[in-house]
């Protein structure tokens, strides 16, 4: 670890824990147009916040991130044609 | 060696090579894990009626808690790496690698009762959405079991060659694997079970 920063890890638990908990509970609710952005942008708060502040990558080397970054970028075509290209040839 | 080139700082420390091949490498898993998924999506976008049928043999409360275990798990790992990088507590760092293994073994638990009981009520493998959801799932919890003889190596180690303050890079680079293993698991949570 390049920095001697330390986040509260009690607290990103503890958000991890509640966003799960609302998760499950936002999981029965009926409405799709509540229930999927909902669902979408918490698991991608609780990724962001594991990938920042567990896995470090806020602090460290910005070299980590841009070793990362390029895997990341791969997967937008493939995400862009599967989710939209795809279900429109049927 | 010129005066330039001993003075300028180098962009990374040497010694932290062996976590730059693990960016790299989990670049590379964000390639895999992204495309299994992409599998699961696929089949759910063009199989909705099956894919209805299937998911009412899922059991959200129960692959809820196994989520909160992995969570759980990830902050432990984080326990550990501080109990060795701040305060050179070794028994820190065993103490809650320990409490890693215990809730990786838990979370593949859970997995093995949810699969028994998905054969159980005649889910087969070989159907259209058995197979990617067998595949994604079975791929993730064999991260999972990678990640516990992964942490039960670095006890073992521990005790022969112990880690210090100033040299715990092992643990960090288990770190980044077991955090990065639950970032996958939180993306198939939602993917999977909820949406």
């Amino acid at each position: 670890m390049e920095s001697t920063k330390r986040p509260n890890y009690l607290l990103i638990f503890i958000i991890l824990a509640a966003f799960t908990l609302i998760e499950t509970l936002v999981s029965y609710v009926d409405q799709a147009t509540i229930r999927l952005p909902t669902l979408v942008i918490l698991a991608g708060v609780k990724a962001l916040l594991v990938l920042l502040y567990f896995m470090h990558l806020k602090f460290d080397s910005k070299l980590f991130t841009y070793l990362f970054i390029p895997g990341c970028i791969v997967v937008i075509p493939l995400i862009l044609i599967i989710t939209i290209v795809m279900p429109l040839i049927d | 060696m010129s005066d330039t080139q001993a003075s300028s700082p180098a962009p990374i420390a040497q010694h932290d090579n062996t976590k730059m091949g693990m960016w790299l490498f989990l670049g590379g898993e964000v390639v895999f894990f992204v495309s299994l998924i992409l599998l699961i999506i696929f089949y759910r976008l063009t199989n909705s009626a099956y894919e209805a049928q299937f998911r009412s043999h899922l059991s959200i409360p129960i692959i809820a808690i196994n989520t909160f275990v992995l969570v759980t798990s990830s902050f432990f790992v984080v326990r550990a790496l501080e109990a060795i990088s701040f305060k050179g507590d070794q028994k820190g760092l065993r103490n809650n690698l320990l409490v890693v293994i215990v809730l990786g073994l838990i979370f593949l638990g859970g997995q093995a009762f949810e699969w028994s009981t998905l054969f159980s009520e005649g889910v087969d493998y070989a159907s259209t959405y058995g197979t990617p959801f067998f595949t994604v799932t079975g791929i993730h919890g064999t991260h999972v079991f990678v990640g516990i003889v992964w942490a039960i190596y670095l006890l073992v180690g521990h005790r022969r060659r112990p880690m210090t303050q100033d040299n715990h890079l092992a643990m960090e680079n288990f770190g980044l694997y077991w955090h990065f293993v639950d970032i996958v698991w939180i993306v198939l949570f939602t993917v999977i079970y909820l949406v």
